[in-house]
C-alpha cells in the first residue's frame, strides 16, 4: 500500500499517541478511551487488574443529521479522509479511529471536528482540507453516523484491548528496568504513579519512544525535553530548550520563553537529547522484555 | 453546391489539414523521444526507461550549484502537496496532483491550462505523474480510470475504466508507455482485491491486456489477494522486458489466513509488454504481514559484476532490503540490508529474506523495523553512474505491530503505530551494498526523490524543509533553498541553453537555474 503519501503519517501516529489524551481526534485509534473519558457511564478510571473500559467516549450532545446528508458524508469522507481514517472512520493506515475520538465526543455540527480539518494537523500528517461548508457538515453528518453505529456495535474494529498487552512478566520487567532504565528513570520519582495517569498501549508506546507533552495538558509525565547550548561566534553562550533543529538553523527557547535562532554555519552548539537511549533501546529490547518492563510500568500506580 | 464552392471548400481544407499537420508534426511526441529523452525533455515518469533518474546535464556544477537562484514559482493555489514527478516536452510541463493536470510554460512557470476531473468517491491520496506520447497526456484517476487529455488544450479525448472503484480500485499511477502499449496500474488495499496491471492502446483506450498478480479469492497464492502494481515499471528493449513491482498481500496484517509465500505479491516482476505473460518473478518479501510491498523502483543497469558482464536490476526495497538481480533471469546476485530491519531469520539460498513468524503482528504487540512506511518508498532512487551509487532516500524506523482474529479478515484486519522513525539519505555501491555515505535528513521519512546529474550533483530533499543540492561523491552539501517540504522527485531540463532544477515544495513547483 501506498501509506508513504502521508509519509508524516507515521510520526503522526507516534505524536498522537504520546499526546494521549490531549489530541483527541488523533490519539483513539485503538488506544481506547483516554485519560480524560468523560461521561457517566464510560470509564469510572483506571481500575487495578481491570483496566479501564474499552467503550468509546460517548457523545455528549445527541445529533441526528438527515440520511441524504449522511450518505452524501459517506463519499465524501471517504475519498479525503478514508485513506487514513478508514473508509468506516475507524482507522485506516496510519490515520486514528475516529469512532473513540475524544474530540468527535464533545463535537456538535462541526464545531470541534470543522476547524481541524480545515486547519489540519500539519506536524502530526493531516493536511489542511479547503471544502465548502456543505461538504464539511455532510463529512462531520457521516463521523457522528459512524460513532453511533460504532457504540452499539461489535464489529472487527481494528482495537488494541489492554487485556491483550498483558503478557509480560513484571518481575523480570523490574530486573530489566533496573539495569536499563535507571540511569535517568525512577519507579519512585517521575515514573510514580505512571500507570494511573497513561492506559497501557500508550504506556507502551510512550515507554519504547516518548515525546514532549504540549503545555497546559495534563494526564502524563513531561519526558526530560531536549536542551541545546549555543556558542556564537562572539564567544557568548546562549542555553535553553531546543526549540527547532535542522541542517541549516538552530534555535532554542531561552528561560523567558523567546525564541532564538541562527544559522547553523554561524554557530556552534551542542544538543542534550535525552530521548537517545529511548532510540538505542529499540534496537536491543526483545518483545519479550518490552512486554515485561511495560508489565512492571503497569505495576508503578 | 456547386463545383466551384465545392472545390474552393476541399481547397480552403487541405491548406488547413497542411498547416495543422505541419504544426503537429513539430510538437507532437514521437515515440523516440521517450526511448532517448532529448537535453530538453523530462519525457517519462523515470525520465527513461531504465529508471535511473540521472540526467546527463552539466551546466550546473559542484562548484557553481551554491548560486543556483529561482527561475520561477507555480502555484497550483490548491491544498493538495505535489507529489507528482512532473514531465517536460516541447517546453511545456506537465504535472499532476489528484484529479488535476496542469500544463505550464517550462520557461517561465505560466499556466497553459488546467484540467480538472470530475467529482468522484476515489482516494485523493497522492498521484504520481502523467505520460505523453503524440498528442496526448494521460493521468489516471482516484476512482481508477485512465484519461487522455489533448495536449494542446486540456480536452478529454477519452476515458476507460482500469478497474472498478466500486470494489475497492483507485490509481495513483503514472502510466508507463512502451511503443503502442499503455500500461497502467491501479491500488485497492482496503478490500481484498486482485492486483491488476492493465495495457491499453495509446490511441484508442481499447484494453490489449491484462496481468493479475493474485487471483480473486487468493488461488494459486495461499488465499491472499493484493499484490497490486500502483508504480510505475521500467523498461529493457533488448530483452523486451516491462519490469514492475507488485504490492503488499491482503488481508495486510492477517497472516495466519494466508499461511505460505503469497505469490506474486511483494515481487519484483518481468513480462513480456506486448502480452502481458509472467517472464520471471522474484519475492523480495515472501508472506509480507507488515505492508511492505516491492513496488519501488526496479532500476536497470548493465555493467560488470563480480566478473561478469551483466544485464542488472537494483531495488530498495520498503522491507529494507537492497537486491540486485540478473534481469535476464531474474536470478539474486546479492541481498543487503540499507536500513534497520529486525524481521528476517536470513537469507534463503535464493536471496529471499526468511521472515521470522516471530515479528508477525500478534495480539500483544511485536516491535518491528521497519515500519509500515518502509524503508524507503515510493519516492524515485536515483543511480549514478560515475560514482556506481544508487542513492536512495531511506527510514530507519520502528513500529508496534497487532493480530487479533478478531481484526477480521479483510483490508488492513490489523493495527500498527509507528513508534519512532529518521530518514536518512543513504548512497549504496551496488556491487556490494555497502553504504559509501549517509546524509541526515532532519527528521522522519523523507518525501521527496533523488535526482543524479553527470557533473556529480545530487538534488533532493530533507524530512524539514530545504530543497538540498549535495555532492554525489561523498554527500557533502553544496546548495539548499527553504522552500518548504519537497514531496516530489526532482527533475532537470535544459532549455535556451539553460538548465533548470525543478522541484515540489508544497503545492507549488519551484524552477531553479544558475543566475
Amino acid at each position: 500500500m501506498q501509506s508513504s503519501d502521508i509519509v508524516k503519517h507515521a510520526r503522526a501516529v507516534l505524536v498522537a499517541f504520546v499526546l494521549f489524551g490531549a489530541t483527541h481526534l488523533a490519539a483513539q485509534r485503538g488506544a481506547g478511551p483516554g485519560p480524560a473519558a468523560p461521561a457517566a457511564g464510560a470509564a469510572q478510571g483506571p481500575r487495578r487488574g481491570s483496566p479501564a473500559s474499552q467503550r468509546p467516549p460517548d457523545t455528549r450532545t445527541p445529533q441526528t443529521y438527515p440520511r441524504e446528508q449522511i450518505d452524501a458524508g459517506r463519499t465524501l469522507f471517504g475519498a479525503q479522509c478514508g485513506f487514513c481514517h478508514g473508509r468506516d472512520a475507524a482507522g485506516g493506515a496510519g490515520g486514528p479511529d475516529l469512532t473513540r475520538s475524544m474530540l468527535v465526543a464533545e463535537d456538535v455540527r462541526g464545531d470541534r471536528i470543522g476547524p481541524v480539518v480545515r486547519s489540519g494537523r500539519t506536524d502530526q500528517g493531516m493536511p489542511a482540507f479547503s471544502l465548502a461548508d456543505g461538504d464539511l457538515a455532510a463529512i462531520v453528518a457521516f463521523v457522528h453516523d459512524q460513532k453511533a453505529q460504532a457504540d452499539t456495535a461489535n464489529g472487527d474494529r481494528r482495537t488494541v484491548d489492554p487485556a491483550d498487552l498483558e503478557t509480560g512478566d513484571a518481575a523480570a520487567g523490574r530486573r530489566y528496568f533496573e539495569t536499563a532504565c535507571t540511569r535517568c528513570h525512577s519507579a519512585t520519582g517521575d515514573l510514580a504513579g505512571v500507570a494511573t495517569r497513561l492506559q497501557p498501549l500508550a504506556l507502551l508506546q510512550r515507554m519504547l519512544y516518548p515525546r514532549a507533552t504540549p503545555p497546559g495538558r495534563g494526564g502524563a509525565p513531561a519526558p526530560a525535553p531536549q536542551t541545546v547550548t549555543v556558542t556564537l561566534r562572539s564567544g557568548q553562550v546562549v542555553e535553553g530548550r531546543l526549540a527547532y533543529r535542522d541542517e541549516f538553523t538552530i534555535a532554542l527557547t531561552d528561560a523567558d520563553g523567546w525564541y532564538r535562532s541562527w544559522p547553523t554555519s554561524q554557530a556552534t552548539f551542542t544538543v542534550n537529547d535525552p530521548l537517545r537511549a529511548h532510540i538505542d533501546q529499540l534496537a536491543k529490547y526483545t518483545d519479550g522484555d518490552m512486554h515485561d518492563v511495560r508489565a512492571y510500568l503497569q505495576t508503578l500506580r | 453546391m456547386t463545383c466551384a464552392r465545392i472545390c474552393r471548400r476541399f481547397a480552403d481544407a487541405i491548406v488547413v489539414v497542411t498547416v495543422l499537420a505541419g504544426a503537429a508534426a513539430a510538437q507532437k511526441v514521437p515515440i523516440q523521444l521517450l526511448q532517448q529523452p532529448s537535453r530538453d525533455s523530462w519525457p517519462t515518469y523515470h525520465g527513461d526507461y531504465t529508471g535511473r533518474h540521472h540526467s546527463p546535464l552539466t551546466q550546473i556544477t559542484p562548484a557553481n550549484v551554491s548560486q543556483l537562484a529561482l527561475a520561477w514559482a507555480f502555484q497550483t493555489n490548491t491544498a493538495q502537496a505535489i507529489k507528482a514527478t512532473p514531465l517536460i516536452v516541447n517546453g511545456v510541463i506537465y504535472v499532476s496532483a489528484p484529479d488535476n493536470v496542469w500544463a505550464i510554460d517550462a520557461r517561465s512557470g505560466r499556466q497553459l491550462w488546467r484540467y480538472t476531473y470530475p467529482q468522484n468517491a476515489g482516494f485523493k491520496i497522492g498521484h504520481r505523474g502523467v505520460a505523453v506520447l503524440d498528442d496526448l497526456v494521460y493521468v489516471t484517476t482516484p476512482d481508477a480510470h485512465l484519461v487522455a487529455l489533448d495536449a494542446r488544450t486540456g480536452a478529454v479525448r477519452w476515458n476507460v475504466e482500469i478497474a472498478d472503484s466500486k470494489r475497492g480500485y483507485w490509481s495513483t499511477n503514472a502510466p508507463l508507455i512502451i511503443r503502442n502499449h499503455l500500461i497502467a496500474g491501479v491500488s485497492g488495499d482496503f478490500d481484498n482485491l486482485p492486483g491488476i496491471l492493465r495495457s491499453f492502446d495509446p490511441v484508442t483506450g481499447a484494453s490489449q491486456w491484462t496481468f493479475y498478480s493474485t487471483q480473486s479469492g487468493g488461488a494459486g497464492s495461499d488465499g491472499a489477494t493484493g499484490g497490486q502494481m500502483w508504480m510505475t515499471g521500467t523498461y529493457d528493449p533488448e530483452l523486451n522486458l516491462l519490469y514492475v513491482g507488485s504490492g503488499n498481500p491482503t488481508p495486510v496484517l492477517n497472516g495466519p489466513v494466508r499461511k505460505g509465500d503469497n505469490k506474486w505479491t511483494g515481487s519484483i516482476l518481468a513480462l513480456n509488454p506486448d502480452t502481458g505473460a509472467l517472464a520471471w518473478g522474484f519475492q523480495a518479501v515472501p508472506h509480507d504481514t507488515h505492508d511492505w510491498d516491492a513496488a519501488e523502483v526496479p532500476v536497470l543497469v548493465d555493467a560488470m559484476f563480480r566478473g561478469e558482464p551483466r544485464k542488472l536490476l537494483l531495488q530498495a526495497g520498503r522491507n529494507g532490503y537492497f537486491f540486485v538481480l540478473d534481469r535476464a533471469t531474474g536470478k539474486n546476485l546479492l541481498t543487503v540490508p540499507f536500513a534497520t530491519v529486525n524481521w528476517a531469520k536470513g537469507i534463503d539460498a535464493d536471496g529471499r529474506p526468511i521472515p521470522n513468524p516471530d515479528k508477525e503482528p500478534a495480539r500483544d504487540g511485536r516491535l518491528v523495523s521497519p515500519d509500515e512506511a518502509g524503508g524507503t518508498n515510493y519516492r524515485s532512487p536515483s543511480f549514478d553512474p560515475a560514482t556506481g551509487l544508487l542513492i536512495v532516500s531511506a527510514h530507519d524506523a520502528y513500529a508496534l505491530y497487532f493480530f487479533k482474529p478478531e481484526h477480521g479478515a479483510v483490508g488492513w484486519a490489523g493495527a500498527d503505530y509507528s513508534v519512532y522513525g529518521r530518514g536518512v539519505l543513504r548512497a549504496i555501491d551496488y556491487q556490494t551494498g555497502a553504504v559509501r555515505w549517509s546524509h541526515d535528513l532532519q527528521g522522519g521519512a523523507g518525501a521527496a526523490g533523488v535526482l543524479t546529474t553527470a557533473s556529480g550533483v545530487t538534488f533532493t530533499g530533507d524530512s524539514a524543509q530545504s530543497a538540498l543540492a549535495l555532492r554525489s561523491s561523498d554527500g557533502t552539501t553544496l546548495w539548499h533553498s527553504g522552500i518548504g517540504r519537497v514531496n516530489n522527485s526532482p527533475i532537470t531540463y535544459e532549455l535556451d541553453g539553460r538548465q533548470y532544477v525543478l522541484f515540489g515544495g508544497g503545492s507549488a513547483l519551484y524552477a531553479f537555474a544558475l543566475p
